[in-house]
């Protein structure tokens, strides 16, 4: 197969369009998330490409070929779902050989892949549990090996980490993207969870409301966000309402240096954003807007600290991973925080968010 | 500080007469309610039991007695060792079986509506549910009355299926012979009752609210994604059914069916109107013998022992079939 294509697909439920008319391609071999809150449509959209929900228009395409109308048991794409959906009247092993066994596979060879699948999600001598003998863990890995026993073309994961605690979650994360690039299979993860996208994605899908809100590589999405919704969404930033004024961004008394103000005109309402590792604090030589700012709470959580700040244009965050500076900083202290004008990102203000 | 004194305030002593009175007045009441559940249960199967051991008087009631010889009647016949009749062995014969025809019905019928009704809204599967429940106020004899009419020879089916030229139609494809050989037609048209295929259908139509009803809570628990997965593994609907649904509420199936059958083993009024004489159960004798025409107490009483048994030991039949079947 030459990868996944979706042309204008859309989910209508009634007078209610669950999915605007998505585009998207899916590379071969390539690890897809598609990310947003609850209820903007990316389980929809991932159930449209298993063929467990029949799209209201557009079309699906696999290597070329029109899948759109074709049911979920003959397009055969393995699926883990957020339930994991795992048989309680079989063992892990018949689980696992489920879609073998069905095919008419011989029971010699289904076995064989039974057991190399189990080796593969590291289950090896779990075969003849049953499922409710096993813990959340585990039952996400024979969810995995038996969506991978029919070599699918596509390989769909519906919140996978979901119903997993938070540190095997993370762990899972790692085993999941390391198995996936070992075995190269085409594959679409839905989360809500951004770290877990940054983490396996080689591409993430933002999406809201039902339309895609921007497409790229992890680093882009972080770094570049294309609007508000998605800078806001993936990982933390600061906001300030402004208006754009002798190339900066007039803040309230403020005018803030920023090199993006240049893509607007003069008088045009924006929002602008920064992470908050993206300040400096007390930093002479360091070019940008230089504001006073008082501190008024420290949040040291190990890896990171969060210095909440009061400032003259607001309140803001800025947070310094650990051994990035070896400063104190106490409530109540004074200081100054820089705004690197590179750094800066600005969107339009549109609507409610204008007035 | 309330921290300390709290609890202390929790641990304060009880009353001493409330002390006194709590592990006095508790097993009294115990006592008593156990007695009165052993009372409701227990004492009309004692009574029947030793019915059954009494004696008829010819022409009058019956006497206390112990003898196995209604027993003895019930198994080889009351002229045993010189003959042996099966009659009512044959009676027995025939209440499994329409229990056991009339309940796989029921269960095989309901099956698939409370699948459908489960995937529903909340609002239609209460509307549903609602129906169904008030179907169950309709008693055994308003049934049979409405099957009764719906069957009859002269107003019911049989009459439609001349009128619009079913039944010629029929004997043109040579069908008509097949449905007399199952005694469903006479030689001029067909005919519902009396018939075996009445019988069961009344019965199974009796009992199916109760096997939507029995069927509802474990199909509305089904993990729909169970399906979701063994079709994205290429199951197409039969082989979602056979493999996935079937086997994950196979308990509840069985034990649905198990219920109905016992439930069945005791229907009256159906089996009066549509089984004939010769094909009448054991439930149908057991009444004839108390307050029909034999007026035999004690004999009634010892076949009611026997259909008790009987579904006793299908009821533990069952229950070692589903331990096994879970284990």
């Amino acid at each position: 197969m030459n990868g996944l294509r979706l042309g204008n697909v859309y989910k209508a439920f009634g007078s209610v369009r669950a999915v605007e008319n998505i585009n998207l391609d899916f590379a071969e071999g390539e690890l897809t998330a598609l990310l947003g809150p609850s209820g903007c449509g990316k389980t929809t959209l991932l159930r449209m490409i298993a063929g467990l929900e029949e799209p209201s228009g557009g079309a699906i395409l696999l290597g070329g070929r029109d899948i759109t109308a074709l049911p979920a048991h003959k397009r055969r794409f393995g699926m883990v779902f957020q339930s994991f959906a795992l048989f309680p009247h079989l063992t892990v092993r018949e689980n696992v050989v489920y879609s073998l066994v069905i095919s008419g596979t011989s029971k010699a060879e289904a076995m064989d892949t039974g057991e190399r699948l189990l080796d593969l999600v590291q289950l090896k001598g779990y075969g003849d549990r049953r499922i409710g003998e096993l813990s959340g863990g585990q039952r996400q890995r024979v969810a995995i090996a038996r969506a991978l026993a029919q070599e699918p073309e596509v390989f769909l994961l519906d919140e996978p980490m979901s119903a997993l605690d938070a540190k095997l979650r993370e762990d899972m994360q790692v085993e999941l993207r390391l198995l996936q690039q070992r075995l190269g299979i085409t594959t679409i993860v839905v989360t809500h969870d951004q770290r877990e996208a940054m983490t396996m994605a080689d591409k993430i899908v933002v999406m809201s409301q039902g339309r895609v809100e921007q497409v790229g590589p992890p680093q882009d999405i972080y770094h570049k966000p294309e609007n508000a919704f998605v800078a806001d969404f993936i990982g933390k930033a600061n906001f300030f309402d402004g208006v754009v004024e002798q190339g900066g961004v007039r803040v309230g008394d403020t005018l803030l240096e920023l090199d993006a103000a240049a893509r607007f005109l003069s008088g045009s309402p924006v929002q602008v954003a920064f992470r908050p590792e993206m300040p400096h604090l007390d930093a002479e030589a360091v070019p940008g807007s230089r504001l006073q700012a008082k501190v008024t709470f420290v949040r040291d959580v190990g890896p990171v600290r969060d210095i909440h700040l009061q400032t003259e244009i607001g309140p803001m965050v800025v947070e310094y991973a650990r051994g990035e500076t070896d400063r104190s900083f106490a409530v109540g202290q004074e200081t100054a925080v820089t705004l690197p004008p590179d750094r800066l990102l600005a969107f339009p203000r549109t609507g409610q968010a204008a007035a | 500080m309330s921290a300390v004194s709290e609890p202390e305030g929790i641990a304060a002593p009880v009353p001493a007469a409330a002390e006194g009175n709590t592990p006095s007045r508790w097993p009294l009441a115990q006592v008593g309610l156990w007695a009165v559940i052993l009372f409701l249960c227990l004492t009309p199967f004692i009574l029947i039991f030793a019915i059954s051991f009494g004696h008829k008087i010819e022409g009058a009631s019956w006497e206390w007695a112990f003898s196995l010889a209604n027993y003895q009647r019930v198994f080889v016949g009351a002229n045993w060792p010189e003959e042996v009749t099966a009659l009512y062995l044959q009676k027995l014969y025939y209440s499994l079986y329409y229990a056991v025809i009339a309940s796989v019905l029921a269960v095989i019928t309901a099956f698939p509506f409370t699948y459908l009704v489960t995937g529903r809204s909340r609002r239609a599967q209460s509307a549903w549910l609602v129906f169904i429940l008030s179907s169950l106020s309709l008693s055994e004899v308003f049934i049979v009355m409405g099957w009764d009419v719906l069957l009859s020879n002269r107003s019911g089916l049989p009459m439609v299926f001349k009128a619009t030229g079913l039944t010629d139609w029929l004997k043109q494809v040579g069908w008509f012979d097949t449905l007399r050989d199952w005694g469903l037609a006479n030689p001029r048209n067909v005919k519902f009752k009396t018939s075996v295929s009445a019988t069961v259908l009344t019965m199974s139509y009796l009992v199916w609210p109760y096997a939507v009803i029995l069927l509802y809570p474990p199909l509305s628990r089904l993990d729909r994604s169970m399906v979701e997965a063994a079709r994205t593994m290429g199951a197409g609907p039969w082989t979602v059914l056979r493999t996935v649904i079937l086997p994950t509420v196979r308990l509840p199936l069985m034990g649905s069916v198990l219920l109905l059958f016992v439930f069945l083993l005791g229907v009256y009024v159906a089996v009066t109107v549509f089984a004939e004489p010769a094909k009448q159960t054991m439930a149908v004798s057991v009444y004839e013998a108390v307050r029909g025409n034999t007026l035999n107490a004690p004999f009634g009483a010892a076949q009611a022992m026997v259909l008790l048994v009987t579904a006793g030991i299908f009821l533990a039949l069952g229950q070692w079939m589903s331990r096994r079947a879970a284990s």
